[in-house]
């Protein structure tokens, strides 16, 4: 059914999102704990530039990538010389294309689910004695799980999907960047590979497709269970 | 403002909305007349400077300005079997220009070599790699070597001069061989391996080996007229591209003539 | 000395101001509805901040505007059985009971653990989810759940607010043991004068 370069293909998908998608849930998170629950200078700033990347052409966001982490870039150039660390060209780098790109979506679903927990129940936690970090652990953290749930589930999809700013950034190289909407693409400019262009397509559709389900169910779930008082 | 009226108002905004929308559709939809403007041709993508020029100069001679569209040689290609509107095909291999006949795209006695051309190793200058030994280490950016004919001649080259098995794992394939010569002038890649054309074209990088011509297969440019060619100056400028002005513009660009 | 309250605090768009000076088991907070009573107990609960004042239990202060001294919520040691309860609703009952519990230094801890449940009623809950409970199971879930976190004091809001009269009587019993019983200072805000005439050992007014 599938050759062995196309498992290939999806397999290096997978591990792309998968490592994408757990590197940016803690940075995620952060980031919508300080914006459903903090005031500062700056946050709507902050708040703009974090669904930056949902608006902005993929493309352009993948250049930026490639002036801050490419080899000639601040970031990249250090990680080069002092660990000898290439991101350009390697599955790594996909992965941050895909981090960034999926870190919007994230951040929404989880800042929801944090604002869908009830200040009060972390006020009557207090009062009984938890300190500010305790009652986060145990009050906002578990009530806002199935946002983060859902939040890593999009954000996974997104990655999956990831094509723009992965191939402007990373490159499209067989083996460590070439994800199935670059092997996708890749068919694409070459005559004769309907046959594979089909069978990969029809992939990337089951698997968004589950993903959005699973995303759905998720969201529908933390919402049936009120994080609210009686 | 009450609510019928406000109702009414947008009711009038969505109408007006919707009318300018048709109007702007009907405007773009009607200025498709193909006589009006140049053939279409499809031209692999180390033709970009060279072609425009002599398009420039069939313009000239009053003529309507051919439109040109600059892509790997494979990539052109399968738009032609899928049936993109063009004219002519402007190849950077004969593969595939074969391809493209076998299938019964081209029209009969229009199909020619026209252009040969060189394959070079180009670096930033100020790398201190010079000759082949520069390939011993370092990525090496390359147009996709399975399709497309700059990356295609390269494979062969390297695999004459017995380097795939150590080149291979650092190359960086690209979509063309223009994307290849591009990560060489951004720095993201020290070297690449290009047509002799390109190099010229950039500033940014210079030549530090040229590839022995019997190390791959002869690097020709054949071009032809599609058969599903409708457009009256077609072959015309197919014909152009072979007047001694038209070989002029090719040669100053570094391109060699083929007879 | 087990309530010494005086503060001016802001409700809404109003300032509200008390004083209050007790030496009673349980005093009552009385006043109409919309007064800012609960606003009060929050605030002495260390959930909003006075304008100025200072708010004194048991001896122990833990406002005192001119001093600059603010207590943190979970330093004050209040056992606060809200009007709107918030049993957290992830944790079965036995861990709502416990959730205080195990934050509070071991020695400090009620020893009657199983007495103290007996009392309440609500050994045969403690597998069930918050969300299962009727009003009045979870009312005394509420209390036990204060309770169990070794207060110093007691702050109950409207404890039997939509309660029918069978569960009032059973509750009102249950707070007079807890205040015979119990050496710790009882703070009740109520609008009902029957509940306040018969537990309230001395009743502020809140205009």
């Amino acid at each position: 059914m599938l050759t062995g370069a196309e498992w290939a293909v999806i397999g290096l998908s997978l591990k792309v999102s998968l490592v994408a998608v757990l590197a940016t849930l803690p940075v995620a998170y952060g980031l919508a704990w300080l914006l459903a629950r903090r005031r500062f200078p700056g946050r709507l700033l902050l708040d703009a530039a974090v669904h930056l990347p949902l608006v902005l052409p993929p493309v352009v966001t993948g250049w930026l990538l490639l002036l801050l982490f490419g080899r000639a870039g601040p970031v990249g150039g250090w990680l080069e010389a002092q660990w000898g660390v290439g991101l350009v060209f390697r599955w790594t780098g996909a992965a941050l294309a895909a981090a960034v790109m999926a870190l919007p979506l994230m951040v929404r679903a989880m800042r929801l689910s944090i604002e869908a927990v009830d200040r009060r129940l972390v006020e009557a936690a207090r009062v009984l004695g938890a300190s500010p970090a305790r009652a986060f652990a145990t009050i906002t953290l578990p009530l806002s799980a199935p946002g983060i749930a859902a939040g890593a589930v999009l954000g996974f999809a997104r990655s999956l999907g990831e094509f723009g700013a992965t191939i402007t950034f990373a490159s499209n190289i067989e083996g460590e960047t070439r994800t199935l909407p670059l092997a996708i693409y890749t068919g694409l400019q070459l005559p004769g590979a309907e046959g594979a262009v089909a069978r990969l397509a029809v992939i990337a559709i089951l698997l968004s497709l589950g993903a959005l389900l699973a995303s759905e169910w998720l969201v529908r779930r933390s919402m049936g269970q009120r994080a609210h008082v009686l | 403002m009450s609510s019928p009226r406000l109702q009414r108002l947008c009711t009038a905004v969505a109408t007006a909305l919707l009318g300018a929308s048709i109007a702007l559709l009907a405007a773009c939809t009607g200025g498709g007349d193909a006589r009006a403007e140049g053939p279409v041709v499809l031209a692999a993508a180390s033709l970009q400077e060279a072609l425009s020029e002599v398009a420039d100069a069939w313009q000239q001679g009053g003529e309507a300005r051919p439109r040109l569209s600059f892509a790997a040689s494979s990539a052109l290609a399968r738009q032609v079997e899928g049936g993109a509107p063009a004219d002519l095909y402007f190849s950077a291999d004969r593969e595939w220009m074969d391809r493209l006949e076998r299938a019964g795209l081209l029209r009969q006695g229009t199909r020619a070599d026209l252009l040969t051309g060189e394959l070079v190793l180009v670096a930033r200058p100020g790398e201190q790699l010079q000759g082949i030994a520069a390939l011993a280490s370092g990525r090496v950016a390359v147009a996709e070597p399975a399709s497309v004919p700059a990356g295609r001649y390269a494979r062969a080259a390297l695999e004459r001069l017995d380097l795939w098995r150590t080149v291979e794992p650092r190359l960086v394939p690209t979509e063309n061989v223009r994307a290849a010569l591009a990560l060489v002038e951004r720095g993201e890649v020290p070297l690449a391996i290009v047509y002799a054309t390109d190099d010229r074209a950039s500033d940014a990088v210079g030549a530090v080996y040229r590839f022995p011509p019997e190390s791959h297969p002869p690097i020709r440019y054949p071009v032809a007229v599609l058969a599903a060619s409708d457009h009256p100056r077609a072959e015309a400028f197919r014909a152009f591209l072979t007047t001694p002005q038209a070989q002029r513009i090719f040669a100053a660009h570094g391109f060699g003539i083929a007879r | 000395m087990s309530f010494k309250v005086r503060l001016r605090l802001a409700v809404g768009g109003r300032t509200i101001a008390l004083d209050l000076a007790s030496q009673a088991r349980l005093t009552a907070l009385v006043g109409p509805s919309g007064a800012g009573k609960t606003s009060v107990l929050n605030a002495i609960a260390g959930l909003a901040r006075p304008r100025e004042g200072r708010i004194a239990v048991g001896g122990t202060v833990l406002f005192d505007s001119a001093a600059g001294v603010d207590l943190a919520p979970e330093r004050r040691r209040a056992g606060y059985v809200f009007q709107d309860l918030r049993l957290f609703p992830h944790l079965r009952v036995a861990q709502n009971l416990a959730y205080g519990e195990r934050i509070a230094q071991p020695e400090r801890r009620w020893a009657g653990r199983e007495d103290l449940i007996a009392l309440l009623g609500i050994g045969h809950l403690l597998r069930r989810w918050p969300a299962t409970l009727s009003g009045g199971e979870a009312r005394r879930v509420a209390i036990g759940r204060a309770l169990l976190a070794a207060p110093d004091f007691l702050l109950l809001d409207e404890p039997t607010a939509s309660l029918d009269p069978g569960r009032v009587e059973a509750l009102l019993a249950l707070v007079e043991r807890i205040r015979d019983e119990l050496a710790i200072p009882i703070l009740l805000v109520s609008h009902d004068r029957a509940e306040v005439e018969r537990l309230a050992g001395h009743v502020a007014h809140l205009p």
